[in-house]
């Protein structure tokens, strides 16, 4: 066989061999997604089981050891918000039957026509639009994250994966590496190495920085006396990991129950300047700190980011698009900078 | 199919055993204790290379040190395919590119089908982290290497300058 029609062969089995991957990994998308939250999760605790190694543990006991730990602040947790978690959820449904909301809309809703005159508010129906999100909303809570099942399989399988990926993550980069032929393979070892150094730091310190983030907004929340200071503290510290977005996003989602829990729009300009303060305080103190910036994107970048990856998938795809971008500008800029050096 | 008690507790092979008596001939390593040398082993890349193929070139950029588990390897200087040296079973080769960014200053290849362990820069770096006693232990061993190399260098050195003093004086006595 003539060397070109090998090639060409070899080009078709490779493009067969990527569809049939593609297919595969579309059509277990639950656990793709499984597999990518407990790969993080186990790179974001690895250097917890490296100090523990270096204090004379086994992988294998180190893994257990804060494994345990996890397990037993994860259940201790669980036990304590969870039922926390349900009843405010369930609560901040049912406040639209106490009718403060409605009153509160109503008046927004005719204030508006009475000062934009321009614009064609007759039909806004605030409420009804509000209530419909709210009740949509709860109904994807219960039916994606309160759904028994799944939820039981996701409390099994990503422990199981977590504790496996951080106690064989070593094995398994050898074995993939392992697949790289010769030519390649120190140039993929040093394109590993730097993109760790500049991701794992960063997707560490946005991970803590969330979890200061969510705590100072519960207590900020609180402090202020808002019914559903968890619910919305929580939400607040998840949004965070979305840049731009998130934080806007947490405040928002917090005043609006506000306006409609109290049918008043005060609290929820104090819950809004609370926001502020809290991400004033991100920005001037935790950032600069735990976050590195070693990940330098421009702003325009980041959005465009986080909407292409909401766009394809979801909510996990806007977590993801950061780092993911990340990964892309540095796996570019170091090909191309070994490229130039192996001319 | 191996179960998870199997994975927790996993035993020696007779494969590592061999690997074990290869690292503990290996300068870098020789100070080790059986328990390090195992956490060495874990951290080494096994590659097969088929004879003729080149393992570096001179000028690429350095990641780290080979040792030869099995076969035999040429080091090779590009000006001229000048031949440096042969390399064999235990031998080792490249790890000046452990402690320095700067490129290959020499071409390896298999001369023959060669087994190879790789240690790289990389998880020098992170036994320095995991493990910083090791850690230090390995660069105690590349030091005490590179300085043998330096020393035999500097001899080499000397050598060439009483050649070429002796040459000059034969010059001087001819004219």
């Amino acid at each position: 066989m003539s060397s070109t029609s090998s090639i060409a062969l070899r080009w078709v089995l490779g493009g067969i061999c990527l569809a049939v991957v593609g297919y595969l990994l579309v059509s277990v998308g639950h656990l793709v997604k499984l597999v990518i939250i407990s790969a993080l999760l186990a790179y974001i605790i690895d250097p917890l089981a490296s100090a523990l190694e270096s204090r004379g543990l086994s992988r294998a006991a180190a893994t257990t050891i804060i494994f345990i730990v996890i397990v037993g602040v994860m259940s201790v947790a669980f036990l304590v918000i969870a039922p926390v978690l349900v009843k405010q959820l369930m609560a901040i449904q049912s406040s639209f039957k106490a009718g403060s909301a409605d009153a509160m809309l109503q008046r927004l809703e005719r204030a508006l026509q009475a000062y934009f005159t321009a614009f064609d508010f007759r039909d806004l129906n605030l409420s009804e639009r509000l209530q419909a999100l709210t009740g949509s909303a709860a109904q994807w809570i219960f039916a994606h994250i309160m759904d028994f099942v799944s939820l039981l399989t996701n409390i099994i399988l990503i422990p199981f994966m977590v504790f496996f990926f951080l106690k064989d993550g070593r094995q398994f980069k050898k074995h993939l590496v392992g697949l790289v032929p010769n030519r390649y393979f120190e140039l993929t070892l040093n394109l590993i190495y730097k993109m760790d150094l500049q991701l794992g730091n960063y997707l560490r310190g946005q991970f803590l920085d969330a979890l200061i983030i969510g705590v100072l907004s519960t207590g900020a929340l609180w402090l202020l006396n808002v019914k559903y200071f968890f619910l919305f503290g929580a939400f607040a510290g998840i949004a965070n990991l979305i840049p731009y977005l998130g934080p806007v996003a947490g405040a928002a989602l917090a005043m609006t129950g506000s306006v409609i829990d109290t049918g008043e729009l005060a609290p929820a300009l104090s819950i809004g300047l609370a926001f502020v303060v809290v991400k004033l305080i991100d920005d001037v103190l935790i950032q600069p700190t735990i976050v590195a910036r070693s990940v330098n994107m421009h702003p325009l970048v980041v959005l465009l980011a986080v909407i292409v990856g909401g766009q394809f998938f979801g909510i996990l795809g806007m977590l993801l698009s950061v780092p993911a971008t990340g990964f892309l500008k540095v796996a570019t800029q170091e090909i191309s900078a070994c490229y130039r050096r192996y001319q | 199919m191996q179960t998870i008690w199997g994975n927790l507790f996993k035993r020696r092979s007779c494969g590592e055993d061999s690997l074990k008596k290869i690292l503990h001939n290996i300068p870098v390593f020789q100070d080790l204790t059986d328990r390090e040398l195992l956490h060495i082993e874990r951290i080494l890349y096994r590659r097969s290379y088929k004879a003729g193929e080149v393992i570096f070139r001179e000028g690429d950029p350095g990641l780290g040190m080979y040792i030869i588990e099995q076969g035999l390897v040429d080091i090779t200087l590009a000006s001229g395919d000048q031949k440096l040296i042969e390399l064999c079973d235990g031998d080792f080769f490249g790890e000046l590119a452990l402690l320095d960014d700067g490129p290959r200053t020499a071409t390896a290849t298999a001369r023959e089908d060669c087994r190879m362990l790789c240690f790289f820069q990389p998880e020098l770096m992170d036994l320095l982290k995991v493990s910083p006693r090791l850690g230090v232990k390995v660069l105690l061993g590349l030091s005490r290497t590179l300085g043998e190399r330096l020393k035999r260098a500097n001899e080499y050195i000397q050598i060439l300058k009483t050649v070429e003093s002796d040459i000059s004086d034969q010059r001087r006595m001819n004219v």
